[in-house]
């Protein structure tokens, strides 16, 4: 049986003076790719944002690891420090590549030359081996994109969310993508990205969450989607 | 036209041979200045980044006081410090009247909104995705504001520059409260001011040629910075 690395219940969350995600029950398994599926404005990068502990939701409960979360100020910084987010259109810190590599490390009381060999790893990992140096703010968007990828695995978090990694990128950096996402999910790393594909899913041998206008779909997608409570028993195969 | 041309060069004559009394308006001017714009920066900074990323009621009301304060007139400041530091204001017994102390207090309440509304529309200009980028990738609040200051360094720079601006040709709070004693309290515009009317234009012209050259040397400081960060 999988644990439960989130579990969410009657979740709603705004979206300016709109609801934005409105979930009532949903799992999320430990280990494992799980991909987000929905339309433009169906509610993944807000729901992408609760789960990496940066938006608060105005309803519902949610627990990490077993443990409910009260959304305290402390206990949020202690949870984002076990999950990063990788938002659809990084941002660069002004300075160096190995600068923004490194952030998360520096946030977490890592010393520069204890950061050197994770910054390294982690680039290597996306493909930009000796970029250290580079201006961040002049790479391509291709690039930056890889950069962002190796500053959220850098900090080695367990879980890592997506927020349409997939979208405008070059065939060869999807390629990467897929690859070290199915290499980071074979090592344990839950991974959640949210994506417009109907298909990415089944392509990957993810777990599938469909969101449609915010809510959870139980229309049969391409893998079959992770765990829905209220919904058939089939659905509760995976928990 | 030979009248200026001849007061130029009286004026670079005057600045070439060092002569101490210039110098003395000089190195006042700086002084107050600077104490004045570092006493500023220490309140307007965090005030205009408060008004900035805070979410409080009568917002919008603060940030209207914040401007109209910018407007304030130079000698209604230099009024109100008077009333308070004159021998019969309620701080006389600190005998600040007429010191330079004086007139880094009324510089100081001018700089403050100039440098408040200026590191306030800086933030409010900054990539919205920076907190969120920091704050995901592990930062604390307080970690995740001081890499926003980071990112929105050189606006910030460029509100205490303003700031210096604002209170190194101001003339209304050096004249009431520092009193333009020579070799005192007597500062570039003070002089300039009583050294024209005294029909001393050339040395008048002498302090408005330095105070072009401060100005001058402050911009290219801040535009020199800004270039070296995009390269």
């Amino acid at each position: 049986m999988s644990i439960a690395k989130y579990q969410l219940s009657s979740i709603q969350a705004l979206y300016g003076s709109t609801l934005g995600v409105d979930v009532d029950e949903l799992t999320i398994t430990a280990g494992g790719l799980h991909v987000l599926v929905g339309a433009n404005g169906s509610g993944k990068s807000t729901l992408l944002g609760i789960l990496a502990f940066l938006n608060r939701p105005s309803h519902g409960k949610m627990s990490f690891d077993g443990v409910p979360v009260n959304w305290e100020p402390k206990e949020c910084t202690l949870l984002r420090r076990r999950v990063t987010l990788l938002h659809q259109n990084p941002y660069m810190f002004s300075g160096t590549v190995a600068a923004n590599v490194s952030f998360g490390l520096m946030a977490r009381g890592f010393s520069k030359e204890s950061a050197q060999s994770v910054v390294k790893e982690s680039l290597e990992r996306v493909g930009l081996t000796g970029f250290e140096s580079r201006k961040a703010k002049q790479l391509s968007g291709g690039e930056s994109r890889r950069v962002a990828l190796a500053r959220a695995l850098a900090c080695k978090t367990d879980v890592l969310l997506l927020d349409e990694p997939m979208a405008n990128v070059d065939r060869a950096t999807a390629d990467l993508l897929e690859s070290l996402l199915a290499s980071l999910a074979a090592g344990g790393m839950t991974i959640v990205m949210s994506s417009h594909d109907e298909l990415l899913g089944a392509k990957l041998g993810a777990k599938v969450i469909h969101l449609e206008d915010g809510k959870l779909s139980r229309t049969p997608g391409p893998s079959p989607s992770s765990e829905f409570p209220h919904s058939t028993g089939r659905d509760n195969a995976n928990s | 036209m030979g009248f200026i041309v001849e007061s130029l060069r009286m004026a670079l004559g005057l600045i070439l041979s060092g002569d101490r009394e210039v110098f003395s308006a000089v190195w006042t001017s700086l002084d107050v200045a600077l104490w004045s714009v570092v006493f500023a920066s220490v309140v307007g900074v965090p005030v205009g980044i408060a008004v900035a990323l805070g979410k409080f009621p009568m917002k919008g009301a603060v940030r209207v006081f914040l401007n109209s304060l910018m407007a304030m007139p130079t000698v209604v400041v230099g009024l109100l410090v008077y009333g308070f530091i004159s021998r019969q204001g309620p701080l006389g017994f600190l005998g600040l009247l007429f010191t330079p102390k004086a007139i880094i207090i009324g510089l100081t309440i001018l700089a403050t909104p100039v440098v408040a509304n200026y590191t306030l529309v800086a933030i409010q200009g900054a990539d919205e995705r920076i907190l969120p980028t920091a704050l995901t990738l592990g930062a604390s609040k307080l970690q995740s504001l001081f890499q926003l200051i980071r990112e929105v360094r050189f606006g910030i720079i460029a509100s205490i520059i303003a700031g210096f601006g604002r209170v190194i040709s101001e003339v209304g709070v050096a004249m009431m409260l520092g009193g333009n004693i020579r070799f005192y309290t007597r500062t570039i515009t003070t002089a300039i001011a009583l050294q024209t009317s005294n029909g001393e234009f050339a040395f008048g012209l002498a302090l408005g040629v330095i105070l072009m050259a401060i100005s001058l040397a402050v911009n290219v400081f801040l535009t020199v910075a800004q270039e070296s960060h995009r390269a």
